[in-house]
């Protein structure tokens, strides 16, 4: 028995000799949750950005802890005071809420522990950096695709998807802002809201093409569910394949079906692996005392079904998941 | 009683409580776990559930059962934001949420004991009531409250690298505690509450007015959790219609694995704050150890399951004598 103790003393000792020859980073990367392939992508870019600075010589030792009930704030807000107590380097948060996460945020950085914001922004000055889509350069490429398709005129409806979403109302202003600029689109209907599910936004898109399917002759829909849902719509009344053109945002098997077949004519695609990546790439930065923009762009792309077989766009639709998660 | 039934009887839950400790001395975290900072955290993290387990610890020992705290929680938090919003004071806010929540629980108690229905299938419905008019009352949506309230600081912790000072929630709960401890110990009330859940019938006959004192308990638990949900808005400082789902659940579980039984009859409150605080070590430990999410809940699972089997097991040995 005391020898065991004396060869567990030893490998602690040895341990703690280990760890500081060479300093490792300990980064927690906190998502919204953890069961989405959304969030297995980011999971993914962190991984990467681990294994490039592992072979650049810099340790990173990674956390990915998202909340023990997924979306629920509270618990949200316990993962980060734990991590901020246990004293890792740095913190990458998706944080559920923007004001909830303040608070914890700012206590971390008072710790010494300092968070990069990925996803979803925060209301707070207190973040390294904010790495996340330009949602609203999205819309914009949205509308800019969608009057191209239409020549430059035409009646088009705007599906919005809830009151409150920040990352959504961005995409629906920077389509607002593109369509504007070009005099011969008419916006029919820009005041309905998809909701959260599919079943809610599948009845808000059969009670839009009721009233107005027949002279529709573009439609955008800001996040996935509407995406599907609409398309959906358009198929039972014989409007879909291209007779109404639609755009959707972010992807998913369905709606990546819908862009093979000619239902969907084009979809702007984030990139979560990159925002995994240039978060953790981020915060190891600014740990090592290099200056971080405060705004970081991850990027989004235009899949069309001409160019959805290009190995980069390929990539975006089916993250490359399991090449850095095991599990 | 054998002497180790005794030690089981009031210092099981201190022992569990050891054991964990014991366990994260052993990893190298233990740096990290056992500072001032932390332990001050994991504090600020069990006090809405420690809040939440004085009333449930009442309403168990009575033999009850409540599954609409979170829903409770959800609801008051959201019409203390509104309230805030609409420019009440904090402590006219505080007096109206605790006195909703006392409504809630007293509603539940006249349910239950005027029609001698299951506790269980009550405040199961109420679960669901309640938290479809949180979502009503916040249409749908998060309510945030003014940021700079003083209500927001009730769970704030100012130096989160040091032990102190406590956030004022902390004291609150240690208050609350006592008192509830007196209440539970000290006073008739309190007796018949014990009477009332080891044996109901026998409680009738020697005179205990069982309907009032169980719909007492749930009025009381009530307040507590009403208090709970103004806790929890401080927290996220938001009404969240959402927030807490499955929150009765780990307060039931700290009540039971601080030894009450629900069967009735048996518990205590020191036991059920050391209950809640096994809970809130466990998540805050391994959490800092990096463990998956999965992981933990497999783990405070199965310390509930060992928790009621121990329970089971000082009884059998209990009646043996």
């Amino acid at each position: 028995m005391r020898s065991l103790l004396r060869v567990l003393a030893l490998a602690l000792c040895s341990a703690a000799a280990v760890s500081a020859a060479e300093k490792t980073y300990t980064i927690a990367v906190i998502p919204k949750g953890t069961t989405h392939e959304f969030w297995k992508s980011i999971h993914a870019g962190a991984v990467k950005a681990e294994q490039e600075l592992a072979a650049k010589g810099t340790k990173v030792k990674l956390f990915w802890k998202g909340p023990l009930r997924e979306d629920d704030r509270d618990q949200q807000i316990q993962v980060v005071e734990n991590f901020a107590s246990r004293k890792v380097d740095g913190i990458v948060l998706a944080p559920l809420d923007s004001r909830a996460l303040v608070a914890p945020v700012a206590s971390a950085l008072q710790a010494g522990v300092p968070t990069v914001v990925i996803d979803s922004d925060l209301e707070s000055d207190k973040q390294v950096s904010f790495v996340a889509t330009d949602n609203f350069k999205g819309g914009q490429m949205a509308g800019e695709f969608l009057a191209k398709q239409l020549g430059g005129k035409g009646s088009i409806i705007l599906l919005r998807y809830q009151v409150g979403s920040a990352s959504t109302e961005a995409r629906e202003a920077g389509f607002l802002d593109a369509v504007k600029k070009v005099p011969g689109l008419k916006l029919i209907s820009s005041d309905q809201h998809a909701g959260a599910t599919r079943e809610m936004a599948y009845q808000a898109s059969q009670n839009l093409l009721n009233r107005y399917g027949k002279g529709v002759d573009g439609i955008f829909c800001p996040n996935e569910t509407a995406t599907i849902a609409m398309t959906k719509a358009l198929r039972d009344i014989g409007r879909a394949g291209g007779k109404v053109k639609l755009v959707g945002f972010d992807s998913g098997t369905q709606s990546v079906l819908d862009l093979k077949n000619g239902d969907v004519q084009a979809l702007v695609v984030q990139d979560p692996l990159k925002m995994g990546y240039l978060g953790v790439m981020t915060v190891v930065e600014h740990i090592q005392g290099k200056k971080v923009a405060k705004r970081i762009d991850t990027g989004v792309s235009m899949v069309t079904r001409q160019n959805m077989d290009q190995p980069d766009m390929a990539a975006l639709l089916a993250p490359p998941i399991a090449k850095y998660l095991k599990e | 009683m054998s002497r180790l039934s005794r030690l089981l009887q009031s210092g099981g839950p201190f022992l569990g409580l050891l054991l964990v400790c014991g366990l994260f001395a052993l990893t190298e975290e233990r740096a990290f776990i056992f500072t001032g900072g932390n332990l001050k955290n994991i504090l600020t993290q069990t006090v809405i559930v420690a809040v939440g387990a004085l009333g449930m610890t009442l309403i168990i020992v009575g033999g009850g059962i409540d599954l609409s705290v979170g829903s409770v929680v959800a609801f008051t938090g959201v019409l203390g934001a509104k309230l805030l919003v609409a420019g009440w004071s904090p402590l006219a806010t505080t007096a109206a949420l605790v006195v909703t929540g006392g409504a809630i629980g007293l509603f539940n108690g006249a349910i239950v004991a005027g029609f001698r229905m299951m506790p269980f299938i009550v405040t199961l419905g109420m679960m669901g009531i309640v938290r479809g008019s949180a979502k009503w009352l916040g249409g749908n949506q998060t309510v945030n409250a003014p940021s700079d309230s003083p209500v927001a600081r009730i769970m704030a912790r100012v130096d989160p690298a040091g032990f102190w000072p406590l956030p004022p929630g902390v004291w609150m709960l240690l208050g609350l505690a006592v008192v509830m401890a007196l209440l539970l110990r000290r006073t008739v009330f309190g007796r018949h509450v014990f009477a009332v859940g080891a044996n109901e019938t026998a409680s009738r006959y020697s005179g205990v007015r069982v309907g009032w004192v169980k719909a007492a308990t749930y009025g009381i638990a009530g307040l507590l959790f009403g208090f709970a949900g103004l806790l929890q808005m401080s927290r996220l400082t938001q009404g969240d219609p959402t927030v807490a789902v499955g929150l009765e659940l780990d307060i039931i579980a700290a009540v039971v694995i601080g030894g009450a039984s629900l069967s009735g009859g048996a518990g205590s409150i020191l036991g059920s704050m050391i209950g809640a605080l096994i809970m809130a070590l466990l998540r805050n430990g391994t959490n800092q150890l990096g463990w998956q999410t999965y992981s933990q809940e497999i783990i405070i699972g199965g310390v509930i399951v060992l928790a009621v089997g121990l329970d089971k097991w000082r009884q059998g040995r209990l009646a043996r004598g």
